[in-house]
């Protein structure tokens, strides 16, 4: 379960809020802190924190894997407040670590760093930050500059901006500068890459500089890992437009609730022929997808797999199957890999090149990290220190802890559901990527509906009846029934609402009824022996998301749009200026801390059960 | 004769277990289940497959419903077995069952419902018949706890803390009586290994407190009602601390099964399984069905999860009850 933070650094006196450029020193106090790995109490479970593109970002893992245990899931929200305050302790008085996807004035004209640098720079060649925004480590400013030459222009995000009484329409980006002439890719500004009634941002940084909240899970074997694999996917939009939470880009409010579309464009490295605005000539396809997006095929040896789901107009690398298969790969996950091989790698270190060592999967992960799915199929290191593993990615990070450890414990829940009733989410996987867009409409997890599948249950197995003759399935093993016959594919899902889907659809006289993910959960809680406490913390956590999906309570998009439209410098134009941020970034360090219990701050997004009842 | 209802794994039985909680009562499991689990014997020994055409037998999802239509049901004898003055409704073909992985990878819990108007004197053989079953289900040698669930003990939050108020009445030491009595059974099965730890359902701390002084064992567990489950009494959980007794949550009712449920369960109308006669004449129809008067014996659930995974791998029911002609 691994936190991403944004560090700001607050200017009490003129009421300011810029982000801390301080990551490597944060870091290495950190690293110095000998008192801290002393203490025995720590030793094991120390949390990790590494560096991340943004230099204004820290990351923190837990110390050592999370177990399955119902005691371990009650760990996770005091060793999420326990990552935090380590990181606070070891960042100067006038900094915080927030939970917030994105800094609302990133790029906006004048001062958003501390220390400020002016804007642009030879790796970036951004005209609204300065190179010094990303991580100084030679990695991380080669990626940025190495997708835009491979793009041959800059990275181009648009994200439409949120049209309110005053915001002037058309909306022409006030901040756009088409004046520039230092870099050739000042030009692009000129060639149409401002997008009219949008926010353009022209970095890496717009996207990579965005916290998530990622869940990585230990799979039983490589089977078990290819069916959370493809299981967890068609969840991961409704995950997304339930967990929204950036309503704010650059300085104004956005008319999109999350951050996926906005990463995706930020390291699009697709040159013009792959994306299709050019005969193809030297490329070798078009790509219809971002090297980060959603899952684009499904991967699981299991019967309820059928064809109709995968997508016949997947790119491939048929060389690179071909090879695999030859390797005695099957067709599924050599069709996974190979599309992941349609993209180039984009940092490679020149001493790796000199010999290839077959030991070590570098130049494998090299790839695979640079392939930003939205659930990632994990193989086993080289030296198998672990399994094989799902993470699941789609989720934005909350304010507080508790909602994170919330979503966190909810998604963990499912997957012992999915595995325990053997349950089937299969929809067309071009329907997950449907999904995925719908989910950024500003409150979809309200007002839009998704492709989901109706009846998740396996069907029962029509048992060798009584006459003896067995042998026919192995014990434990039921369900060797052919699949057969199917009903249409188009039958099998339906659109259905956010609320439909987590708590369940009404039952209408005898017809199917979706039961609902909490549902699910909760009768599986019910098969396991959880004792009362423990039942009780995690009915705190069920009931946030229950509420959040019913729309009792808020999303944190909802809340920030919300505070920002209450806010009394805001002028119905869209914008969002120092002031506001400041107040804004203030109340939600006091959410973090107070988690709604400070006056009602952020009650509206967390009720009354953040409390701990044993607070 | 003897009547014994299994409902095979239920994990695999999709919808049947989900229930609506609004609408439905806590035993729907047991019911829907033992439900599917009819209509899937009735579905595999009928030599004709399902007529309409969109009825794929993935329709069965929604239970009994969609099937019911389309379906003619076959003569009971087709799908149950009678051996020894016994009815196995549906027939259990006991090579299939078992576990998939090595016993020491689970967590078995089983619990015992001991069932309302049934005498007491017999809850020692009903206690041996049902881990038999189990252990056969099962195709192990022993199950690691044991929650024994008796009529008419329901917790109850508001009682507890403070005052004596369901006091030890004379009729109330009865119990306890038959209580103990029924727990020397499930200690002598502890002393041979055949189970590693027994549990209470829904005692509160009074009950506790007139119980333990008997036990030779001592429970290990108490389960309570997850709808009770945040507000326990600290009195109970104090006292439960203390005499190192874990409290679980449980979402079953303590009458599971009553007899009107299981008539209508086994009954001919279109929701049951046909094995019944509707009255002691035969019916218009000329269908056959057995004649006499059911009566629930107990109830026994089974769980096996994979203790590392926290995976239900199996879960499942016996319902035992009594036809007397």
């Amino acid at each position: 379960m691994c936190v991403e933070y944004l560090v700001v650094a607050y200017d009490d006196k003129n009421r300011r809020v810029n982000l801390s450029l301080r990551q490597t020193d944060i870091l290495s106090t950190l690293a110095k802190d000998d008192e801290l790995k002393r203490n025995p109490r720590n030793a094991e479970q120390l949390p990790v924190f590494h560096p991340e593109f943004g230099r204004f970002m820290l990351e923190a893992t837990p110390g050592k894997p999370w177990g399955i245990g119902f005691k371990d899931l009650l760990d996770v929200e005091p060793n999420m407040r326990w990552r935090r305050r380590i990181a606070k302790d070891h960042m100067a008085p006038n900094e915080f670590p927030i939970t917030l996807t994105t800094f609302p004035r990133l790029g906006t004209k004048g001062v958003f760093t501390d220390p400020y640098y002016p804007p642009t720079g030879d790796k970036l060649r951004s005209q609204f930050v300065p190179d010094e925004v990303a991580n100084p480590h030679i990695r991380f400013p080669t990626l940025a500059a190495n997708i835009r030459s491979r793009r041959g222009r800059k990275v181009e995000i648009n994200v439409p901006i949120y049209r309110d009484e005053n915001t002037p329409w058309p909306f022409r980006d006030p901040t756009v500068d088409y004046d520039l002439h230092r870099y050739p890719e000042d030009d692009d500004v000129r060639n149409g890459a401002v997008k009219k009634n949008c926010i353009y941002m022209d970095a890496m940084v717009f996207g990579m500089g965005s916290c998530c909240l990622q869940i990585t899970f230990q799979a039983k074997n490589i089977t078990e890992g290819r069916t959370l694999y493809d299981q967890l996917s068609p969840l991961g939009p409704v995950m997304l437009a339930l967990t929204a939470a950036t309503p704010l880009y650059k300085g104004f409010v956005a008319d999109s609730d999350v951050r996926w579309n906005q990463i995706s464009a930020a390291v699009d490295d697709r040159t013009t022929e792959e994306l299709g605005e050019r005969p193809l000539k030297n490329d070798r396809w078009r790509i219809p997808k971002s090297r980060y997006a959603s899952n684009s095929t499904y991967i699981a040896e299991d019967p309820r797999l059928r064809k109709e789901y995968l997508d016949p107009n997947l790119i491939i690398d048929r060389d690179i199957k071909q090879k695999l298969l030859n390797g005695g790969m099957d067709d599924l996950l050599a069709t996974h890999f190979a599309h992941l091989f349609i993209r180039d790698p984009l940092v490679v270190f020149s001493e790796d090149l000199r010999q290839l060592d077959l030991e070590k999967t570098d130049h494998f992960e090299n790839l695979q990290s640079t392939n930003w799915q939205h659930i990632r199929f994990k193989p086993p290191p080289h030296d198998e220190s672990t399994g094989w593993r799902v993470e699941f990615r789609p989720m934005e990070i909350q304010m507080t802890d508790f909602e994170n450890t919330a979503f966190s414990i909810f998604i963990v829940l499912i997957t012992r559901a999915i595995l325990s009733f053997d349950l089937n989410f299969y929809i067309p996987i071009t329907k997950v990527t449907e999904n995925m867009d719908i989910a950024h409409v500003r409150d979809a997890v309200l007002t839009q509906k998704f492709y989901f599948r109706k009846n998740p249950f396996p069907s029962r197995p029509l048992r060798a009846f009584a006459s003896g003759a067995s042998g026919a399935s192995s014990p434990g093993q039921g369900s060797s029934r052919p699949p057969s016959p199917f009903s249409p594919v188009g039958d099998e899902y339906e659109l259905m609402s956010i609320d439909e889907i987590i708590n369940g659809q009404q039952k209408v006289g005898d017809g199917t009824s979706f039961p609902g993910l909490i549902p699910l959960v909760e009768n599986y809680l019910n098969s396991m022996n959880v004792d009362v406490e423990t039942r009780c913390e995690l009915a705190r956590y069920l009931s946030l998301i229950r509420k959040r999906a019913s729309g009792k309570l808020w999303t944190g998009a909802k809340w920030i749009r919300d505070f920002v439209r209450e806010h009394p410098e805001y002028k119905r134009d869209s914008v969002v200026g120092d002031r506001i941020c400041y107040d804004l970034i203030k109340a939600v360090e006091q959410i973090t801390k107070g988690e709604g219990r400070d006056e009602g701050l952020g009650e509206q997004m967390l009720g009354l059960i953040a409390v701990r009842s044993s607070d | 004769m003897k009547l014994i209802l299994s409902t095979s794994n239920v994990m695999s039985g999709g919808s049947s277990i989900i229930r609506h909680p609004a609408v439905e009562k806590s035993n729907t499991e047991l019911v829907n289940s033992l439900r599917t689990n009819f209509l899937t014997a009735q579905q595999s020994s009928s030599p004709t497959p399902l007529t309409a055409g969109s009825s794929s037998p993935s329709s069965t999802y929604n239970g009994i419903a969609t099937a019911k239509a389309t379906f003619q049901r076959p003569h009971f004898r087709t799908w149950i077995r009678e051996q020894e003055d016994t009815l196995y409704i549906p027939a259990i073909d006991w090579s299939l069952c078992g576990l998939a992985e090595e016993r020491s990878q689970y967590d078995i819990t089983v619990k015992l419902f001991y069932l309302p108007n049934v005498p007491p004197s017999r809850h020692s053989r009903h206690t041996i018949e049902a881990i038999e079953l189990v252990l056969k289900e099962l195709r192990t040698k022993s199950i690691d706890l044991l929650i024994a669930s008796f009529p008419d003990v329901a917790f109850d939050a508001d009682d507890e803390g403070g005052e004596e108020c369901d006091a030890s009445s004379g009729e109330d030491s009865q119990d306890t009586g038959d209580i103990v009595t029924a727990w020397r059974t499930l200690e002598t099965l502890h002393a041979n290994g055949t189970i590693a730890q027994l549990g209470l359902s829904e005692f509160g701390s009074q009950r506790l407190a007139r119980f333990l002084p008997h036990a030779k064992v001592r429970p290990s567990v108490d389960q309570i009602n997850v709808r009770d489950c945040c507000v326990v009494p600290k009195p109970l959980i104090v006292y439960a601390k203390r005499e190192g007794i874990e409290l679980l949550t449980h979402n079953d009712c303590t009458n599971i099964l009553p007899t009107g449920t299981l008539r209508e369960l086994l009954g001919s109308d279109e929701k049951g399984a046909g094995v019944l006669a509707e009255s002691r004449e035969v019916s218009a129809t000329g269908r056959e069905g057995l004649i006499g008067e059911v009566e629930p014996q107990f109830v026994v659930k089974y769980t096996a999860v994979v203790k590392e995974r926290g995976v239900v791998e199996n879960k499942g029911y016996f319902a035992v009850a009594e036809l007397k002609g």
